[in-house]
């Protein structure tokens, strides 16, 4: 039999009761496969969540600004991914042209938006509040409030632990760790990379070494957006397209970028995957909301333990 | 006239509007905006919750809905089990929400600047997703209802909150007591305090101010005037909903605030009325009036951080031109604190 485990799309609201039933009701499957089923989802999604929180974390960590409309970054991402594959008839061409759609959404935002607001560091999260209010009545007013779903471009199940796992989850899992990848190798290995991180280091001594300090901020703010709408793409078949999607996202984005550290961003991957993989094993024994609770208990113990995140001192 | 005159007389005009608007509402358009009116009111505190930690303490809380929502269950859980009045439940109300920042505060307040926005947020999640799933207690998303409150009575007079003049009346009284003490605290010297701590926390602590202790008084007093609009709201919608703890509320009150310019007394106050009166006229005519709600706000921070109030004290100097207005004129809060000073205490 098929389980579809699905977390962290859930809020409070809507109880993840098909996993604690499955404990009772599968037969052939050990509790124990079952824990590490909801494991691999957890990971799986971890990798998801790690990318579009890297994005809040590398705007964080160069423009001090708490993007509070991030979530709905990814939610345009979704609606994006819908919209281009039912447009172009394949989900192939979504996933290349989102990306690239969110750069522009972000440069124009950040032209638009956050430069003008950029000195008032506090008050930038009441901008990006009004931002999320505006993009999400926006997409409301577009596409109706009516959650969506989207077919998987890659069929079919493979037995994992017992269960039957999609193979497109574990397709996304391994396309985000390898977007990942991609986007350390870029901060290391590119001169444009190296820049950005001069920038974060020291904007003053960057600036007088000839760094183009604004364009960086803005191609930060744009790279930040783009890997919101990049998870979005790679989420949309796993999860219902809808202008709220956002607002279910942001609090975790929230709690891995603080867990790993403001800035950090090897701590903000590690700690989404951790988070994630965590959440879903408190899940097989508990109900989700319990788990998002511990969850934020955690976290908040580690900002008042540890501001600078559980992995200070270890990259810093 | 100068300056403070023209406000003074302003504000005693203001006030003789709010108490005619019962009377006098119903003569020119339908008495459903006496409620909403009251509404308006009623939010304000709220918002005015958010200004007495960002304009007065320089702490910017997207958690305020978390106080709210304890002070609305507080009277709408008093009214159902200990059969309260008004009175009781309101006190009830505001002392839980207190209670509650009390306990909050205590850790949250060793957090400044976007520390202290996150780690508000974060305890109002928690304590929005326990009230979402505590359902017996709370009924979740659906909430509880009661019944009207119980009549109150001074002397052999009966007033019940079923009349609309009479909730509108008792809804003013508490709101401008709240107001009343609002001010009071911000000119004495615990008010000063908190400006001084504001302006610059090193500098306060070095003259000997406790920083940590004045954040700390702030938040609580703050939890109470967002936990005695909790409260009223309870009364007004007679119910109570875990909904109301989600940070999008609190995220509105900030709106609210920084629309009617924090800082300022009564600037909330007429943020909140500006946009809760714009929902009501657009909601009817186009549903997406958040769009434009959201519009506002990012306009407001980019061309006129201090809000409406600020825009008023411009135009007092111009007309005063002598004297400065009373409002403070430095952008409250807004600026970020050396590197060094991110984190408090």
């Amino acid at each position: 039999m098929s389980i579809r485990v699905e977390l962290y799309r859930h809020l409070a609201a809507k109880p993840l009761l098909i996993v604690r039933g499955a404990l009772r009701s599968v037969g052939g499957v050990s509790v124990i496969e079952l824990v590490l089923a909801l494991a691999v989802n957890g990971l799986v999604w971890g990798l998801i969540i790690a990318l579009i929180a890297l994005g809040l974390s590398i705007i964080f960590g160069l423009l001090d600004i708490i993007n509070v409309a991030h979530g709905d970054f990814f939610m345009l991402g979704t609606v994006a991914a819908l919209t281009l594959t039912v447009a172009s008839g394949s989900y192939w061409i979504a996933l290349l042209l989102v990306p690239i759609i969110g750069f522009a959404v972000g440069i124009v935002l950040e032209r638009l938006v956050i430069r003008p607001t950029i000195r008032q560091a506090s008050l930038t999260i009441v901008t990006t509040f009004g931002l999320s209010m505006m993009l999400q009545e926006g997409v409301r007013a577009i596409y109706g409030a009516q959650p969506r779903r989207m077919e998987a471009p890659i069929e079919g199940t493979l037995p994992l632990f017992g269960i039957d796992y999609d193979v497109y989850r574990l397709f996304a899992a391994a396309f985000a760790a390898l977007c990942l990848i991609a986007f350390f190798a870029f901060l290391t290995r590119t001169k444009l990379g190296t820049w950005i991180r001069a920038v974060r280091h020291d904007p003053e001594t960057a600036t007088a070494l000839g760094v183009p300090v604004a364009r960086i901020c803005a191609i930060t703010f744009g790279l930040g957006t783009a890997m919101a709408f990049l998870g979005g793409v790679i989420a949309a078949p796993i999860t219902t397209v809808e202008f709220r999607t956002g607002v279910d996202i942001l609090p975790f984005c929230f709690m891995a970028v603080i867990i790993g550290g403001l800035g950090n961003l090897q701590g903000t991957v590690a700690a989404a995957v951790l988070l994630a993989v965590l959440e879903g094993l408190v899940t097989s024994v508990t109900d989700p909301t319990i788990a998002r609770i511990i969850s934020l208990a955690f976290m908040s113990v580690v900002l008042l333990v540890r501001p600078n995140g559980l992995f200070s001192g270890a990259t810093r | 006239m100068t300056a403070t005159n023209i406000s003074r007389v302003a504000l005693v005009v203001f006030a003789g509007l709010l108490l005619a608007v019962p009377v006098v509402m119903p003569m020119f358009v339908s008495p459903f905006w006496i409620d909403i009116i009251a509404e308006i009111l009623i939010w304000s505190l709220l918002a005015a919750s958010v200004n007495l930690l960002l304009g007065y303490v320089g702490l910017l809380s997207f958690g305020q809905a978390l106080f709210f929502g304890v002070g609305m269950y507080g009277a709408a859980l008093s009214v159902i089990h200990w059969g309260a009045d008004f009175w009781g439940g309101l006190a009830v109300g505001i002392v839980a929400a207190m209670l509650m920042a009390a306990i909050a505060g205590s850790v949250a307040v060793r957090l400044t600047w976007h520390y202290f926005a996150i780690i508000t947020v974060v305890f109002s999640l928690i304590l929005y997703f326990a009230a979402m799933s505590a359902k017996p207690i709370t009924g979740g998303d659906d909430g509880i209802s009661f019944s009207t409150p119980k009549v109150f009575s001074f002397g052999d007079l009966e007033l019940s909150l079923a009349d609309q003049s009479v909730q509108y009346y008792t809804i003013l009284l508490v709101v401008a007591a709240c107001y009343g003490l609002f001010g009071l605290i911000v000119r004495s010297p615990l008010g000063v305090r908190f400006m001084a701590v504001r302006e610059n926390d090193r500098r306060a602590a070095l003259v000997g101010i406790n920083v940590y202790l004045t954040r700390y008084l702030a938040f609580v007093l703050a939890g109470g005037l967002a936990g005695a609009s909790g409260a009223l709201f309870a009364f007004f919608g007679r119910y109570a909903s875990a909904s109301y703890m989600f940070y999008h509320v609190s995220g509105e009150a900030v709106v609210w605030a920084i629309v009617g310019g924090a800082g300022s007394l009564l600037g909330p106050l007429f943020g909140t009325g500006l946009l809760i009166i714009f929902r009501e006229l657009i909601s009817t005519v186009w549903e997406h009036y958040l769009f434009v709600v959201g519009a506002i706000t990012v306009l407001v921070v980019m061309f006129a951080p201090r809000g409406l109030a600020g825009a008023w004290s411009d135009f007092m100097k111009v007309i005063g031109r002598n004297k400065p207005a009373e409002t403070p004129t430095s952008n409250p809060g807004l600026s970020k604190p050396a590197a060094d000073t991110k984190l408090g205490g």
